[in-house]
């Protein structure tokens, strides 16, 4: 199956750089102006200061308890009639279902057919920032909706419904057993390819480059669906059913099936179903609906869950943390100038970032386990404080992102009426244009701060969980925190340092140079330097 | 129990007093001949573009500002300000103006629209 992909991601690679300016994040300015120093300056040192709350919270307790990560209030929203009424209606499911996948076809429709301008095109605006960036805020902080909508999944399974109908009784999968060795590596990959493709590819924001590139990955997800069965590669290869599920543990929403003897024969990818089967999608799936669970719960009690972590599961987390930096850290005149100097392509930033995060949080976390004392191996704890970092990339992402979303994301008001750029005015929304100052300055800076202390708090505490269940001991455990306290303070400093730096908008006239009209020729020193605002 | 309060309010505390200590004082760092605050001002840029680029490249004005941008070019260049969506047609060796209210804050590029290649950057502070 990977050589059949060969051919067709190959002319992908060969594609001519179109002569377009490279933004990051795949598409869309953000206009936000960079945090004052004397805010960056707060920010570091409201995140020390914080940290003290937490750390006193656990301070006093006189026993760490085993299960304390799973004794968490919690409330079923399905006692509630009307909630229950609305939420497991199946008119309401299919029409969702039918929505994602009609998205899914408009993007590449759109892409295929529509103007190739991400201006007039529904497929950038849509694909960048109200899938990727609105899709994962909502499922951080409402809960996860893609294993519902996923329209990769929701075709796959119209398609062995027929082919059952048909007569194939084995349906479409073959149900290879896929290698217990590959974990979550085909999404680590993957994932890598995505942040590339994101932001060093500098035909993220061309409509039918993405139409290409969802093509091409619908052919590697269902290819996997057909070889290794749908929910083998939902669990380890489908990259963004991976993703959304980490963002799903920070979530204030659950899935849990009653018992949790329903899911022993369904999944070995449920984690320790003893305690509670929890955000298990397939074994939800096939409850009884009296068996079903959505609860409510406290925001991120799902990252302090002790679950055992496949092969790649530390690894992919990193790379999610670093591919979230990785963005800002593009746009920052240290890098820049690095990247002159040296003459790196980005594609050293993307391989090297993550290697650097993964080495450094190794390193801490050997400190962690020096200070408590612990004994076992360095692999172990590894896998058990990871999760504990995600509040910190979910704050920045948010903080981030969150002005692109409320700004560049009413881009979509205008594209609803006029998918494909052809004049269309569906719903009389064709003509809107964007208001830049939904949001002003000082609100954007003041939010950004609080939002990452805050996540830095919320990690601060559930390092602490994750101390009391390795180490028996308060005190050990208390110990063992301190290298984490640090590695978290170095993280929530360094993502705001990124958006304290003034963003330099990488010009694509440097790598374009010889296009210069020859008659005129260009200075190309003063090309080369992108523009570069006074650091204040 | 007790410590936590205690150390919960010194927490706050700390905070709000690092937050008062940090902020600049706006109060009195304004320029004395800087008119009052809700009397918005104008302001008057001569931009040359040359080689491809804006002279100078940066625009610091303040929110709720009035600016103008006398743009002057060697040739000919449709300028494109980004955010504030505001187009300009520039004939070579002529003047021409480009006036706006900068009522939104942030940093929005100015391009050459036929190219798309970055000319350079409108920031415009908030208040």
């Amino acid at each position: 199956m990977r050589r059949a992909l060969v051919p067709i991601l190959t002319p992908l690679l060969l594609l001519p750089l179109v002569p377009q300016p490279a933004l990051a994040h795949g598409f869309g300015q953000s206009y936000d102006l960079p945090l004052p120093l004397w805010l960056y300056l707060y920010g570091a040192g409201a995140a020390v200061l914080a940290s003290f709350v937490p750390i006193s919270l656990f301070s006093g307790k006189r026993k760490s308890g085993e299960d304390a990560p799973y004794l968490y209030s919690r409330f079923d929203l399905l006692r509630i009639k009307f909630l229950r009424a609305v939420l497991t209606s199946q008119t309401l499911l299919l029409g969702l279902r039918l929505l994602s996948v009609g998205l899914f076809l408009l993007v590449v429709l759109t892409g295929l057919l529509g103007r190739q301008n991400a201006d007039a095109n529904f497929a950038p605006t849509f694909v960048w920032i109200i899938w990727w960036v609105g899709l994962g805020f909502f499922t951080a902080f409402v809960g996860n909706v893609w294993p519902l909508v996923n329209p990769w999944k929701v075709l796959f399974e119209w398609a062995e419904a027929l082919v059952r109908r048909l007569g194939a009784r084995n349906g479409l999968e073959l149900r290879e057993p896929y290698p217990a060795s590959w974990g979550l590596w085909p999404s680590v990959a993957l994932y890598g390819v995505f942040v590339w493709v994101e932001n060093v590819f500098p035909g993220s924001s061309t409509p039918v480059y993405i139409a290409v590139l969802v093509l091409t990955y619908s052919v590697l997800v269902w290819g996997g669906m057909v070889v290794y069965g749908k929910e083998t590669w939902l669990r380890r290869g489908e990259v963004f059913s991976v993703f959304f599920g980490l963002l799903a543990r920070f979530a204030p929403t659950e899935v849990r099936v009653r018992y949790p003897k329903l899911c022993r024969g369904c999944s070995d990818a449920c984690g320790t179903v003893e305690k509670g089967c929890v955000n298990c999608y397939e074994c939800f799936a096939r409850a009884a609906p009296e068996d079903r669970e959505l609860n409510l719960r406290p925001p991120a009690v799902g990252l302090s869950r002790p679950e055992p972590v496949p092969p790649g599961g530390v690894f992919f987390v990193i790379v999610v943390l670093a591919g979230v930096a990785f963005d800002g850290l593009l746009e920052t005149p240290l890098w820049n100038e690095l990247r002159r100097d040296f003459s790196l392509p980005q594609v050293v930033g993307l391989v090297a970032l993550p290697l650097v995060f993964f080495a450094v949080y190794l390193g801490f976390v050997k400190l962690s386990q020096l200070f408590g004392g612990g004994t076992g191996g360095l692999r172990r704890f590894a896998a058990a404080y990871v999760y504990s970092l995600v509040p910190i990339a979910v704050a920045y992402q948010v903080a981030h992102y969150y002005t692109l979303l409320l700004v560049q994301g009413q881009g979509i008001i205008r594209h609803v009426s006029d998918p494909f750029g052809w004049g269309w005015d569906f719903f009389g929304t064709a003509g809107y244009s964007i208001d830049p100052g939904v949001v002003g300055a000082a609100f954007v800076w003041y939010s950004q701060v609080a939002l990452i202390v805050a996540g830095h708090v919320v990690a601060v505490y559930l390092a602490h969980l994750v101390a009391l269940r390795l180490f028996e001991d308060p005190g050990r455990a208390l110990r063992s925190q301190l290298p984490m306290l640090a590695l978290m303070i170095l993280y929530t400093v360094f993502s705001l340092w990124i958006i304290s730096q003034p963003i330099v908008i990488e010009d694509q006239a440097v790598e374009t140079a010889p296009q210069e009209d020859a008659a005129q020729p260009a200075p190309i020193e003063k090309l080369r330097e992108p523009p570069m605002p006074d650091i204040p | 129990m007790n410590r936590t309060v205690v150390v919960v309010v010194l927490v706050i505390l700390g905070l709000g007093g690092l937050f008062l200590a940090l902020r600049p004082d706006t109060t009195s760092s304004g320029d004395p001949t800087e008119t009052p605050a809700d009397e918005p001002r104008e302001r008057i840029y001569d931009v040359a573009i040359e080689g491809g680029a804006m002279n100078p490249d940066e625009i610091s004005a303040e929110e709720g500002n009035f600016v103008t941008l006398r743009l002057t070019s060697e040739s000919p260049v449709e300028v494109h300000l980004h955010g504030y969506d505001l187009e300009e047609e520039v004939s070579a060796g002529e003047e021409t103006e480009l006036s706006f209210e900068a009522d939104a804050t942030g940093q929005f590029e100015i391009e050459d629209h036929e190219t798309e290649a970055q000319l350079g950057t409108l920031l415009v502070q908030p208040r």
